[in-house]
């Protein structure tokens, strides 16, 4: 070692010895593909990763032998620790691909039979697998894609037992099987049935923003924005304003003191037509929607119509959602009719309504106490329902309300307080809180008041006629009852921060140094570059990331299908694969059958002389088979004895050229048929 | 059979009739093959199969096919699909690299028992150019291989070994050539059974006991002068098979630039040792161990320079020597009964 250390100098690429060479290569690769993931992963998962891979590029270099097994069996069990510390679990996603990390670094100090490389490659095509759960970007799969090819080039490199073969040569061999492979990966990347996972995926913690099934006021001290998106939309027509863009998932109306919940019902009972009164134009749209894991739709307001969705029922529930009878966990792509104006509900006030006036015994003391204040008001004597919610939004409005997404946490010392700490004391809260207040105060009024969840608004510019809506969009509104209009919605978040809604101006982030300098010397170029990159981001969303089983279908419907299912699609793939394997036999069956094109003019010339009687073997030289046509046929054959001369020349001679020439074999025949004729 | 064999026989019998079933399968397989010492690799001769590599490859894309669906990756499913499709192509690649290829093996130059027989391949690639194919014995470990690549429209060499342990004429076993290029999840292969034989000497005796003692020549001229055509006494003109050492150089070259032609010492001229390396003489030993020994003496008389000649039961080589001596004498050896 101290030797290695005092005298060690980079020899240059090309003067590594085989070994080291093709070591430091996969070790590239390797250090390639993990460098995306130690963004966020811990730091010590890391700092491990490089420490190893450095360690084992030095081995590499001085030649140093491997560290033994109980070294390995150190390491091994302190990254165990590590990550038992860092995420208390060994199984999800996040511990589950540190390990995955750090045992790929690791397999590396082990490299040294054929089967520990290919470990290594196979873990690496699966750590390419895991950076697709974080993002599908094109940069992502530009990166993952540079990532593949050198593994696959190293994998070609292992086979290649002889000499000092190329990196670049090796490189081109990979690319040659990945780009033979192409068309089986877009047939198969079309014609592969998307279907629903086969089984349920744990999800982590989740204190994103996004939809989920249930309410917990105050429970969140802080969310992180996901911009991750939930689904795409594109009107067909005309847009609604962006201030109606409601997209509705669960109503929570049952509310415990703590957590507010959907009534349940049994998806046995009959459904309940809606009293749905639309005016106003329909918008008809269609929506690409990501997995929600929810067994609903979230819809615009109010959806009248959804076109049916193969392998997946609808039912339209009284609440006005769209709900489904399993969760939908698959990317779903279909179109739909809504009208942004309408009314609903029942007009008189029913038993079912009377549930929705109820608060837990002991809840929110002080905030009934306020609300029995308002109602004193003399201003508000007799008011109705519509005028009380003004009164309260126009509260919240000039109540000294802010609108922060960290809150912070509410009712930590008593939860039955939550709603009172907020509404009365720190006044601070992102839409759940005032969505909840507002319902709570609504209720102590003796007004029918739910929550409603789901997305509202939309990325404001469209992409190719594409509203993004994201997971950063949801949102938490409320909707209360008036005897003969029914429901009417309220978004108490619009009366402290209007700008949340309708998302007119959103931020823009700053841009960056290159975007920056570009646009400082043209602007008109940068808008160009931006406009060219989101067009092709988009294609990219449209026909990678967003393809589903309705775009499968639709080229189904194309190709001719009247109406097409998962097994039309199976069977079609099955079919262009057998087509495939049918066409390899083909060729192999024509590639064995294929003679060398010199040898089948030989063959053809032989026959030819053997007809005029001239004995021509295999072997004979064009210049014997010349001689012994002049002994035949003396100076009547000096024609054919020249075109055999020339023969010779173009084979051998200085105009030798490379694929026979049939004019000299149409020459020789006629020749021959002269001389068979005299 | 070996003690550890016997030991090894109750233990596993099931491993061991599978063992003689698959014996006796290649057996009755290989006979079925034509040999030939220019094989052409077509779609006919080559096999292929996955390997445990390519097998666990499969259940890699199955396990990234799981994940892609599990988690709606449209990405997970292109990397699967992009790794299914160079999977596919590389299984035609695999073969692609064995067919159409031709390979000759030369006339293998004879040895002793217990040498090992150099066998030269060549490999002849019509068209593109093929890497990592590695020949072995058929009946060798795969540690055995070794490797060539061919380049295109070209030629390679290649040299695999075997050991024969007995003398006599022996058929070349069968050699198998190999490719796992380029991802080695296939391995394509093919037996070929060449038709040259090789003949194997006697094994050598080491050491070598010494030689018998030498008589002179009953009956032949012990001493004299001849005169050849006026030239000098005791020189002669080159004989095929003559020493180099009993060329006279001087008047070699003389004699060559007048046209004439290389010029011996007529060693016959001298004191005529006569050397008989006899059956009889190696009483006592087994009759291979004699014909080792014997076949260590003609070595050594060829290397003292003298006359020698081999008797052994029904067959006489008379006494000579030079390389044409030497291969008489062991050929008869070789194929002796």
């Amino acid at each position: 070692m101290a030797v290695t250390r005092t005298s060690f100098r980079w020899p240059g690429w090309h003067h590594l010895p085989r070994d080291a060479r093709d070591t430091l290569f996969l070790l590239g690769v390797i250090g390639w593909t993990v460098l995306p993931h130690l963004l966020h992963l811990p730091p010590w998962c890391a700092a491990l990763t490089a420490g190893v891979l450095l360690w084992r590029g030095r081995l590499a270099l001085s030649g140093g032998a491997l560290p033994g097994r109980w070294m390995r069996i150190a390491l091994l069990a302190l990254a165990v620790a590590l990550t038992l510390f860092s995420f208390r679990s060994l199984l999800g996603k996040e511990p589950g691909i540190t390990l995955a990390v750090v045992l790929m670094a690791m397999k590396t100090l082990e490299l040294r039979a054929r089967r520990d490389a290919f470990v290594v490659f196979f873990l690496g095509f699966f750590l390419v697998l895991t950076h697709f759960l974080y993002s599908q970007s094109l940069p992502v799969a530009a990166a993952m894609l540079l990532s593949v090819w050198g593994l696959l080039t190293a994998l070609v490199l292992a086979h290649m037992p002889v000499g000092q073969p190329q990196l670049r040569q090796a490189a081109r061999l990979a690319l040659r099987s990945a780009v033979l492979g192409a068309p089986v990966m877009v047939l198969l990347f079309v014609m592969f049935p998307r279907i629903g996972p086969l089984w349920g995926v744990p999800q982590d913690g989740q204190s994103t923003t996004g939809l989920s099934n249930s309410m917990r006021m105050g429970s969140v001290a802080e969310i992180a924005q996901d911009d991750s998106v939930a689904m795409r939309v594109r009107f067909f027509g005309a847009v609604p304003p962006p201030e109606t863009m409601y997209f509705r998932g669960p109503v929570l109306s049952r509310y415990d003191g703590r957590e507010w919940r959907p009534t349940f019902r049994s998806e046995f009972a009959p459904p309940v037509r809606t009293a749905l009164r639309a005016t106003g134009p329909a918008y008809r749209y269609e929506v690409t929607l990501e997995p929600l894991r929810l067994p609903l739709l979230p819809l615009l307001e109010a959806t009248t119509e959804v076109e049916p969705i193969e392998n997946l029922p609808l039912v339209q529930r009284d609440d006005l959602g769209w709900g489904t009878l399993r969760p939908v966990t698959e990317r779903l792509r279909f179109s739909a009719t809504a009208q942004t104006r309408f009314e609903y509900g029942p007009l008189q006030r029913s038993a079912q309504l009377r549930e929705l006036v109820q608060l837990p015994e002991g809840d929110s003391p002080r905030t009934l106490a306020w609300a029995a204040e308002l109602r004193q008001r003399p201003e508000l004597a007799g008011a109705d329902a519509r005028a009380l919610a003004q009164a309260v939004l126009a509260h919240i409005a000039r109540g000294g309300f802010s609108y922060t997404l960290a809150p912070g946490f509410y009712g930590e010392a008593d939860p039955r307080a939550a709603v009172d700490e907020f509404w009365l004391d720190r006044k601070a809260g992102f839409c759940e809180h005032y969505a909840a207040a507002f319902v709570v105060v609504m209720r102590a009024l003796n007004i029918p008041a739910r929550v409603v969840t789901g997305y509202q608004g939309t990325d404001p510019v469209p992409v190719d006629g594409f509203y993004i809506v994201r997971q950063s969009y949801a949102h938490a509104w409320a909707e209360y009852w008036q005897a003969g209009v029914g429901w009417v919605r309220a978004d108490p978040t619009a009366a402290v921060a209007p700008d949340r809604i309708g998302r007119s101006s959103r931020l823009t982030p700053a841009p960056g140094f290159v975007a920056g300098a570009i646009g400082n010397v043209s602007p008109v170029l940068l808008a160009q570059l931006r406009e060219a990159w989101e067009s092709v981001n988009n294609r990219w969303n449209q026909w990678v990331l967003n393809y589903s089983r309705g775009q499968q279908l639709d080229l189904l419907k194309h190709l001719g299908f009247e109406s097409p299912s998962w097994e039309d699609l199976a069977l079609l793939l099955i079919g262009a694969l057998s087509v495939l394997a049918l066409l390899g036999a083909a060729w192999a069956w024509w590639d064995r059958h294929r003679q060398d094109p010199w040898q089948r003019q030989a063959r053809q010339l032989r026959e030819a002389l053997q007809r005029l009687g001239v004995p021509a073997a295999a072997h004979d030289t064009p210049r014997a088979l010349a001689a012994a046509v002049q002994a035949r046929f003396g100076a009547r054959g000096g024609t054919l004895a020249g075109l055999l001369h020339r023969l010779d020349a173009q084979r051998y001679g200085r105009g030798a050229i490379a694929r026979p020439s049939p004019d000299w074999l149409r020459a020789v025949r006629s020749e021959v048929r002269t001389l068979a004729k005299a | 059979m070996s003690p550890a064999e016997a030991i090894k026989l109750p233990l596993r019998p099931f491993g061991l009739a599978a063992g003689a079933v698959r014996r006796r399968f290649r057996a009755w397989w290989q006979a079925r093959l034509p040999r030939t010492d220019t094989m052409l690799l077509t779609q006919r001769n080559v096999y292929i199969l996955p390997t445990r590599a390519g097998l666990m490859f499969a259940l890699t894309l199955m396990v990234l096919l799981v994940a892609s669906i599990n988690y709606q990756l449209n990405l997970g499913y292109v990397l699967t699909f992009l790794l299914a499709g160079s999977g596919i192509v590389s299984m035609h690649l695999t073969h692609n690299t064995l067919r159409a290829m031709t390979l000759h093996l030369r006339p293998p130059a004879a040895v002793f028992a217990g040498d090992p027989v150099g066998l030269a391949i060549t490999l002849t690639s019509p068209a593109s150019a093929r890497f990592g194919i590695g020949l072995r014995m058929e009946a060798a470990p795969e540690s055995t291989l070794s490797w060539a690549d061919v380049p295109a429209g070209g030629q390679a060499p290649a040299h695999v070994s075997f050991m024969p342990q007995v003398r006599g004429l022996h058929e070349v076993p069968a050699i198998s050539v190999e490719t796992r290029f380029p991802l080695g999840l296939f391995r394509a292969w093919a037996v070929w059974r060449p038709a040259a034989q090789v003949l194997v000497y006697p094994r050598l005796e080491r050491p070598a006991a010494p030689l018998p003692s030498a008589h002179p020549t009953p009956g032949g001229p012990a001493t004299g002068r001849r005169t050849d055509g006026g030239e000098l006494e005791g020189v002669r003109g080159y004989r095929r098979g003559d020493p180099l050492k009993l060329v006279v150089w001087k008047k070699a070259a003389r004699s060559l630039e007048t046209g004439g032609e290389l010029v011996s010492r007529d060693t016959s001229a001298t004191v005529q040792q006569q050397l008989w390396l006899d059956w009889q003489r190696c009483a006592g030993l087994a009759p291979e161990d004699r014909l080792s020994r014997l076949a260590a003496w003609v070595l050594a008389a060829e290397r003292a320079g003298a006359d020698y000649g081999l008797r052994l039961p029904g067959v006489q080589v008379d006494p000579a020597q030079g390389e044409l001596q030497r291969r008489r004498c062991l050929e008869a050896m070789a194929l002796w009964q």
